[in-house]
């Protein structure tokens, strides 16, 4: 019966709201402080690079959303590529009573004779008033539409400063002349980096024709920009798809315009994404591992509580109010960290966005910081917390009772809460159920693999102890066995730490590698195109005259599919269940033709030269993997060629892999020698010119003597390429830096309370008459052995997870940094010994009853 | 007179992976409310084991134990806490404050646990009683091991417990403290009259109580009325 009286009177206590445990609470904390700062820390970082991200996230989303109409200057916009658009066409357009305008735009040598100066420039023929909305800003006081009138052009910012260009200044476009009216800053859709990378010079389009440009095979693009009420978009465009296809032109609307930035800042976004995901999951490993480590050392607390009578909640909830409240502190000071680097964010990514960024308080990543920072330090508290709940008052007499780690259901709710708070978070991070559960596997796998080797290396050391080494060896090597070792938790904590930043490291530099060109050696390095064949032979000697070589004359002849299959286009067009692209049954095809591949391209399949028995009159082609892959095409398929208005019937004799990242003239079809030599045709020739004032003189007679040809100079490309990732690099480094700075955090929190561990023996050692070096040899070795297993093992799993990640995440090519990757791994190492080594200063450089007095 | 503690058939075996230990075996014993009882023995005889469970500590593998009526085998940990809290009082050989309060809080202790109120005159004078009045604001690592140890007399007393179960409260302290100590334990458990359970090397310390059970190798081999 008494008993019973006992339970009942037990279970009304209430857990939380004895005043006692508030106030056990606060002491301890406040003795405590330096000891939780790991705790807070952690929080901090990884909560401020979830706020700081998601936050710009989101304003730019806005930012694009709000402006989206100024990067197209209209509602739709109808693109006719490489020809001009059919009168029937234009009419029925016209008749719709909409407020339109158009453009042609095209690429060209542009000469200024003031200064000599030549240099490969986007034309944009502007006809009426575009744009519809936003505002071409100009630099000087000029209005846009003025020019028009005075038949003038207008240039970008870029250009200008690169040539020196004032207003009124003259230039020359094929064999048109002008003065220059304006000096373009914004353009509607343009980027800083666009500009510099490709300038743009703006002409009236009535004056096109006195430029001579337009020619067969320069290639040129129409455009015609259309006003449409937003109710009517849509009807639009299904009313105009059918025609559209007919004529096979395409069409952009905002919303696509809209789609396709978010596709081209996809795998920044993802980058970022996978930052927060690596710094939350790395002070989640902070939190579980301080707490796991601060609870250790309150056992004895814990015990004592326990005999005086104290249950197991009462206790939790004194360390949970401390962890609560702490958490409740980093989270606090993470979100304020993450608002204020949110407002560095858009002056570091300026120049690649076509909008400008409007920083404002985005509520709902504050929100979501402070629910998961609160989620963050409960949750990976809970479980360390939880084993302080069930330490049994004998402990204070015998150390190795039963009790710790005794199976609970709380435990278990914790457990698979733990396991499903990173799945959850990746898979909300990355926005897909298949690669947040891919990227959990993956951590996953590196938790189990490091703690597989944590096991093993503990039972390897017990079973193969090497009892003829020295007093010294042994001892620090069965530190990593004897009871209370931190073995398994550095060893996992360290090796995740050093995986995490290790994947950072070699991803960030994937992504700087991916469009870093390769400009040195022998390859080529200028590009002459839009060659008339009547203008081959001057231009080779030309280029002869100038002693460069002349590494390719490429011939190339514009083409058309007919039929695929022994189905015409239009039969395709109106199979509704056909799996081929409309664009690439109607787009112009750009083919060449050679007797073999060059070193860009691979075969895959088939022949490049028909067998004997083969050759009768049909025309082996030979087509690119992708173009094969999305046309459906196998080896001998049938395609109908129309070559400038001959058809040509032809088979697929093979299939190539082409490396397109390669600076040479590639092609998706290659026709076979023989075939297509009587077509028009235009050539491109290709040389490297290593001296740059010898480049811009070729340049400048190129112009003179044939004003359609254009040249690329594709060192001034690299260069300008350099400058633009430069700047991309250092967004991305100054993001990764999150990650790292977190992963440093742990480590070096999770060493220093380590020192907590070992405190009681070393001081024994010392107290027995261990000399300072001694002590000092048995933590380094220690250390430097759970260092150089965790931080190779990270390493070596992070080699794993970034190439999956860079194939499969990012779809890019695979560059690992080994330099960088071993020179993580040795930081890694280094900082580990080096924070074992301070640990053990503290102890060796004062008396041992005052460390004794002070912490036993 | 009523039996305060009744222990029946009990055995303890501790169980590791690789062996299993039996620490006590089959003992039997009962002690009256207000009486005193000290277990001594050599090391490893189980005396700590035998306290241990008397108090609630842990469970046994077999037998039981009533405590004040109470059966404590029927009872989890929470609710042994629970009656440790309302009845029993302990003192330990390494004295086991709380590191992160100061004498006067780990003196105050037991009655927060309670949830009473107004104790922090009844704690003041607990440590005036064993002579500590002017270290009440000290931490522990500030105080000396007989000034721990008395904190801890304080401790024990100040939730009038029924029973007080003493761990070799003298087996860290000096001859001279530690006379000094005992003196003041047992000052104060006459005063109180508290049923004392005292787990001792000492043989001098052991008569002082009255009745000495001996243990060796787990087994009690005597009971003695002194």
């Amino acid at each position: 019966m008494i008993d019973y009286e006992i339970r009942i009177r037990r279970k009304n206590e209430s857990q939380l709201t004895k005043r006692w445990i508030w106030k056990l609470a606060l002491k301890d904390a406040k003795y405590n402080f330096n000891r939780l700062f790991l705790f807070v820390s952690s929080i901090v970082i990884g909560i401020a690079a979830l706020v700081a991200i998601n936050s710009f996230n989101i304003n730019l989303q806005q930012d694009i959303n709000n402006q989206s109409k100024e990067l197209l200057g209209a509602d739709l916009v109808i693109e006719s590529r490489n020809k001009t658009f059919d009168t029937t066409f234009l009419k029925s357009i016209d008749s719709l009573n909409y407020r339109m305008t158009g453009d042609v735009r095209f690429a060209s040598m542009v000469f200024f004779p003031k200064n000599q100066g030549t240099r490969l420039i986007q034309v944009k023929a502007l006809d009426g008033d575009f744009p519809f909305y936003g505002e071409v800003e100009l630099l000087n006081s000029e209005t846009f539409e003025g020019f028009y009138k005075k038949d003038g052009a207008m240039i970008d910012e870029s250009l200008a400063i690169q040539y020196d260009i004032q207003i009124n200044d003259s230039l020359k476009l094929g064999n048109g002349k002008f003065v220059v009216l304006g000096i373009v800053q914004k353009f509607p859709g343009n980027t800083n980096i666009s500009t510099t990378f490709s300038p743009s010079v703006y002409i009236p389009y009535h004056r096109l024709e006195s430029t001579g440009l337009i020619q067969f095979g320069s290639r040129y693009d129409y455009n015609k920009y259309l006003m449409v009420p937003e109710v009517e978009l849509e009807a639009l465009i299904e009313k105009l798809r059918p025609t559209l296809r007919e004529y096979g032109y395409g069409f952009d609307t905002v919303e696509e315009r809209k789609e396709d930035l978010g596709r081209g800042f996809q795998n920044l976004y993802r980058f970022f994404n996978l930052l927060t995901f690596v710094a939350l999951i790395l002070g989640s490993i902070g939190v579980a591992s301080s707490v796991h480590i601060y609870i250790r050392e309150k056992r004895d607390s814990a015990a004592i509580l326990r005999c005086l009578g104290a249950s197991g909640w009462q206790i939790f909830n004194v360390f949970f109010i401390q962890i609560a409240a702490f958490g409740f502190l980093g989270t606090l000071i993470g979100v304020l960290h993450g608002i204020g680097i949110q407002l560095l964010l858009p002056y570091i990514v300026k120049d690649f966005i076509p909008v400008a960024v409007n920083i404002s308080l985005q509520w709902i990543p504050v929100l979501e910081g402070f629910a998961i920072g609160l989620i963050m330090a409960t949750l990976f508290a809970f479980l360390p917390l939880s084993n302080i709940r069930l330490i049994p008052p004998l402990s204070l007499f015998r150390s190795m009772v039963e009790g710790v780690g005794r199976r609970s259901k709380f435990r278990s709710f914790i457990i698979v809460l733990i396991v499903l708070f990173p799945w959850l978070f990746a898979v909300f991070q990355s926005d897909s159920w298949l690669y947040g559960s891919v990227f959990f596997a993956g951590l996953l796998i590196t938790f189990g693999s490091l703690w597989l080797l944590a096991r093993g290396s503990i039972w390897f050391l017990q079973k193969y102890f090497p009892a003829k080494f020295n007093f010294i060896w042994r001892q620090s090597l069965a530190n990593l066995f004897r009871p209370n070792n931190q073995t398994t938790i550095m060893i996992v904590v360290i090796g995740l730490g050093a995986f995490l930043i290790s994947v950072m490291s070699l991803i960030q530099n994937s992504l700087l590698e991916q469009v870093e060109f390769v400009g040195s050696g022998d390859r080529s390095n200028t590009v002459v195109f839009d060659i008339q064949p009547h203008q081959k032979q001057d231009i080779i000697e030309l280029v002869r005259d100038y002693d460069f070589p002349v590494q390719q004359m490429v011939p190339i002849v514009t083409t058309r599919i007919n039929a695929v299959k022994g189905k015409t286009v239009k039969e395709w067009q109106d199979d509704t269940t056909r799996h081929i692209p409309n664009w690439a049954l109607t787009r112009e095809y750009r083919v060449t033709y050679r007797d073999s591949l060059i070193g860009s391209e691979e075969l895959v399949e088939g022949r490049f030269y028909p067998d004997k028995s083969e050759i009768n009159d049909s025309v082996f082609i030979s087509i690119e993997t992708g173009l094969a892959e999305r046309m459906k095409l196998t080896l001998k398929d049938e395609v109908v060629f129309n070559v400038q208005g001959v058809p040509v019937k032809t088979f697929v004799g093979s299939i190539r892999k082409v490396d397109w990242q390669r600076i040479q003239t590639n092609f998706m079809i290659v026709f076979p020698e023989g075939v297509l030599e009587g077509a028009p045709q235009f050539n491109v020739l290709i040389t490297r010119i290593d001296q740059k004032d010898e480049s811009a003189r070729f340049q400048q007679d190129l112009v003179r003597l044939f004003p359609n040809v254009s040249a690329i100079d594709l060192t001034l490309i690299l260069e300008t390429l350099d400058s633009i990732f430069d700047k991309v690099a250092m967004v991305i480094r100054f993001m990764a830096l999150f990650s790292v700075v977190t992963g440093l955090f742990v480590l070096s929190g999770a060493v220093i309370n380590s020192k907590f561990a070992r405190l009681k023996d070393n001081v024994l050692l010392r107290t027995i008459g261990a000399s300072k070096k001694q002590l000092v040899n048995m933590t380094l070795i220690e250390y430097a052995y759970l260092g150089i297993l965790a931080g190779l093992t990270g390493s070596l799993l992070a080699l794993f997870a970034s190439w999956a990640l860079s194939v499969y995440f990012f779809k890019m090519l695979f560059f690992p940094d080994f330099i960088s990757l071993i020179l993580i791994c040795l930081i890694i190492i280094a900082l580990t010994v080096l924070i074992g080594w301070i640990n053990t200063r503290s102890i060796v450089n004062k008396p041992p009853l005052v460390i004794l007095r002070k912490e036993v | 007179m009523s039996h305060i503690l009744h222990v029946k058939h009990l055995t303890k075996t501790f169980k590791s992976a690789e062996r299993e230990l039996t620490v006590l075996k089959d003992i039997n014993f009962s002690l009256d409310e207000g009486q005193g009882l000290s277990i001594v023995g050599p090391s490893g005889s189980g005396k700590t084991t035998l306290l241990g469970l008397c108090a609630g500590l842990d469970q046994p593998t077999n037998g039981f134990i009533k405590l004040l009526d109470i059966e404590l085998n029927r009872l989890d940990e929470d609710d042994r806490a629970y009656v440790r809290n309302q009845y029993v009082g302990f003192i330990f050989q390494n004295f086991h404050l709380l590191p992160t309060i100061n004498a006067l809080e780990n003196v105050m202790l037991p009655l927060e646990l309670r949830g009473e109120k107004k104790i922090k005159g009844r704690a003041e004078e607990m440590l005036a009683r064993v002579g500590l009045e002017e270290r009440m604001e000290h931490y522990p690592s500030q105080l000396s091991g007989g000034e721990q140890q008395r904190v801890a007399i304080a401790r024990a007393f100040i939730a009038s417990p029924k029973i007080l179960f003493a761990d070799e409260p003298t087996g860290n302290l000096d001859e001279e403290t530690a006379e000094i100590v005992s003196s003041l334990l047992f000052q104060i458990n006459r005063e109180e009259n508290t049923t004392l359970v005292l787990v001792t090397h000492n043989l001098n310390l052991a008569e002082n109580t009255g009745r000495i059970l001996k243990l060796e190798r787990g087994l009690l081999i005597e009971d003695i009325t002194v």
